[in-house]
C-alpha cells in the first residue's frame, strides 16, 4: 500500500467513523455506508492534509470506488510536484 | 376562525429593487444569476450568485440611520416601506401599532458587519471593533428596525430556520392574526449573506452549481446563493373589505414538520408531513391546489426528494399540477427564500400567469412534475402552496388563495 493510500484509508477511517480494515480500493460510499456530509468532511481533511484541491463532482467517489479517489490524489500531488497547478506555486 | 389576507407586499432582490420588477422579471423568466460583482472573488471558487446589484443605500437611507443597518436590515426596511405603502394602513393611527405582530426571518443576520468587523480585528490588527457591531447583526436587528420605523408595539422578534425562515416566520405571524392575538402583521423574511467567507463555507458543503441554477432538469448542478427581501402586511379579511383595501391574496393555512433525520439531507416524508399539513390547515383539497412554487434549489438531492413529496401528497392530481422553481432566477435567498417566492405564487394567483422554472434543459427521469420550463404560462390559478425544506430538516409549506 501506497502511503498516500495509506494516509486515504486512515482519513476515511477517521471521518467516517469505520474500522480500517472495512476499507478497500474497490470499496464504494455507498457499500461504507458513508453520507455525503461525512464525504465531505473527507475531501476537506484530504485537501488540507495534502495541500491540493480536488474538483467538485470529480472523483465521483460516492458512486465510483475508494480507488478513483486515491488516484485522483495521486494526480493532483503529482502535478503540484512538476509544479504544473497554481497550487504548486503557491 | 378569522380569516388573514395580504393587503401589502414589496421585495428587493436580484430581479429587481421592488416587488414589481421582481414580479415582471419572473414572468419574463429572466435570469439574475451572472459573474459576482459586489465582493472579491480571487480566493473564491464560486464565481456566480444572484445579487441586489445596483443597490446605493444613501439613496434610501441617511447616514444617521444607515450607521444602524447592515445590508440584511436595509433590504427588510425597504421591503417593508413598500409593503406598509402599498397596504394604505397608518401604524400610528387608531392604537394599530400595538395590534400588530413584527416577525422577519433570516437564515444569519448581520453577516456583512460580522464579516467587516473580524476582518478589521482580525486582519488590520485593529484592536477597537464598532460599538453599533451588535445592534447590526443581531439576527433580530430587521425585524427591530421595521418595528421603530413605524411604531410596531405588539409582539414583535425574529424566526431563525436557516432555508424556511422567511416561511416560519410568516407562519408563525399568520398564526397569531388568525387567533385574533393580533389584528395585523408585518411580516416576511430578509437576507444578505454574500460575503467572502460566507461563499467560502457554501463552497466547502459542495453543493453549489459553477454554471447557473437549473431546478429540476437533468443538467442541474446544485444551488446557486442569492439575497434580499420580502416583506407583506397581513390584515384580518373583514378590516380589509371593510376599508375597501385591495386584497393580494387570502393566507389559508401553513403546515410545518421536522425530518429529525439528516442534518442536510432532505427527507421525502419530512417534506409531505409540511405539504399535507398545509394543505389541512388550510381546509384545501388536493384537486383545488393548482400551482406550487418549489423549493427547487437544483441540487442533486432535493429536487427528486420535493417531487417525490409532492407526488405523495397530490396522487394522480400531481400530474395536473404546476410546479416551478423561480430560485432559477432570483437564486437562492436563503433566509428570505420563502418571501421572495410569496411574489411569485401571489402573482400567478393575481394574474394568472405561472412563472417559469428558468435555465432548464433536459427532463430527469427522477424529476417528473410539470416544471414550467423556461417560458411562463397564463393559466388561472385558485389556491397556490409555496415550499420551504431547510438545512437541519425544517420544513414550511404555507398555502395562499385567490382573493374572494
Amino acid at each position: 500500500m501506497s502511503s498516500v493510500q495509506e494516509t486515504i484509508f486512515g482519513i476515511i477511517s477517521k471521518e467516517a467513523g469505520i474500522d480500517i480494515n472495512k476499507i478497500t480500493l474497490d470499496s464504494t460510499l455507498k457499500d461504507l455506508e458513508i453520507q455525503s456530509l461525512d464525504a465531505v468532511q473527507i475531501i476537506f481533511e484530504l485537501e488540507d492534509h495534502f495541500k491540493i484541491t480536488l474538483p467538485d463532482r470529480d472523483p465521483k467517489f460516492d458512486t465510483e470506488s475508494v480507488k478513483g479517489l486515491v488516484e485522483a490524489v495521486e494526480k493532483l500531488l503529482a502535478e503540484k510536484a512538476a509544479g504544473t497547478t497554481p497550487a504548486a506555486q503557491g | 376562525m378569522r380569516r388573514v389576507v395580504i393587503t401589502g407586499m414589496g421585495a428587493i432582490s436580484a430581479l429587481g429593487h421592488d416587488a414589481a420588477s421582481t414580479w415582471n422579471g419572473m414572468r419574463e423568466g429572466r435570469c439574475a444569476i451572472g459573474p459576482i460583482v459586489n465582493i472579491p472573488t480571487e480566493l473564491t471558487n464560486i464565481k456566480i450568485a444572484a445579487e441586489v446589484r445596483d443597490y446605493d443605500a444613501a439613496k434610501h437611507f441617511d447616514s444617521k440611520k444607515l450607521i444602524f443597518l447592515d445590508r440584511v436590515a436595509q433590504f427588510a426596511l425597504l421591503a417593508a416601506r413598500e409593503a406598509v405603502a402599498q397596504s394604505g394602513l397608518d401604524f400610528r393611527a387608531d392604537g394599530r401599532g400595538e395590534r400588530t405582530a413584527c416577525i422577519v426571518g433570516t437564515g444569519i443576520g448581520g453577516e456583512n458587519t460580522h464579516d467587516e468587523q473580524a476582518r478589521r480585528f482580525y486582519g488590520d490588527k485593529n484592536p477597537r471593533v464598532h460599538p453599533l457591531t451588535i445592534v447590526r447583526l443581531m439576527a433580530n436587528a430587521p425585524a427591530c428596525q421595521i418595528t421603530m420605523e413605524y411604531g410596531l408595539t405588539g409582539p414583535a422578534f425574529a424566526v431563525v430556520s436557516a432555508c424556511a425562515s422567511a416561511n416560519h416566520a410568516m407562519a408563525q405571524a399568520f398564526e397569531m392574526l388568525r387567533s385574533g392575538k393580533v389584528d395585523f402583521a408585518v411580516t416576511g423574511g430578509s437576507e444578505a449573506c454574500i460575503t467572502v467567507p460566507t461563499v467560502k463555507a457554501w463552497e466547502a458543503v459542495r453543493v453549489t452549481a459553477d454554471d447557473t441554477c437549473r431546478p429540476f432538469c437533468k443538467q442541474r448542478r446544485g444551488m446557486v446563493l442569492g439575497e434580499g427581501a420580502g416583506i407583506f402586511v397581513l390584515e384580518e379579511y373583514e378590516h380589509a373589505r371593510a376599508r375597501g383595501a385591495t386584497i393580494l391574496a387570502e393566507f389559508a393555512g401553513a403546515g410545518m414538520s421536522a425530518d429529525a433525520g439528516d442534518i442536510v439531507l432532505p427527507s421525502m416524508q419530512g417534506a409531505a408531513r409540511a405539504l399535507a399539513g398545509a394543505l389541512a390547515d388550510a381546509r384545501l383539497d388536493a384537486h383545488e391546489i393548482d400551482y406550487i412554487n418549489a423549493h427547487g434549489t437544483g441540487t442533486p438531492a432535493n429536487d427528486p426528494t420535493e417531487t417525490k413529496a409532492i407526488r405523495h401528497v397530490f396522487g394522480a392530481h400531481a400530474d395536473r399540477l404546476a410546479v416551478s422553481s423561480t430560485k432559477s432566477m432570483h437564486g437562492h435567498a436563503l433566509g428570505a427564500a420563502g418571501a421572495i417566492e410569496l411574489i411569485a405564487a401571489i402573482g400567478a394567483l393575481r394574474e394568472g400567469v405561472i412563472p417559469p422554472t428558468a435555465n432548464f434543459l433536459d427532463a430527469d427521469p427522477e424529476c417528473d412534475l410539470d416544471y414550467v420550463p423556461n417560458v411562463a404560462r397564463e393559466q388561472r390559478v385558485r389556491a397556490a402552496l409555496s415550499n420551504s425544506f431547510a438545512f437541519g430538516g425544517l420544513n414550511a409549506v404555507l398555502a395562499l388563495k385567490r382573493a374572494d
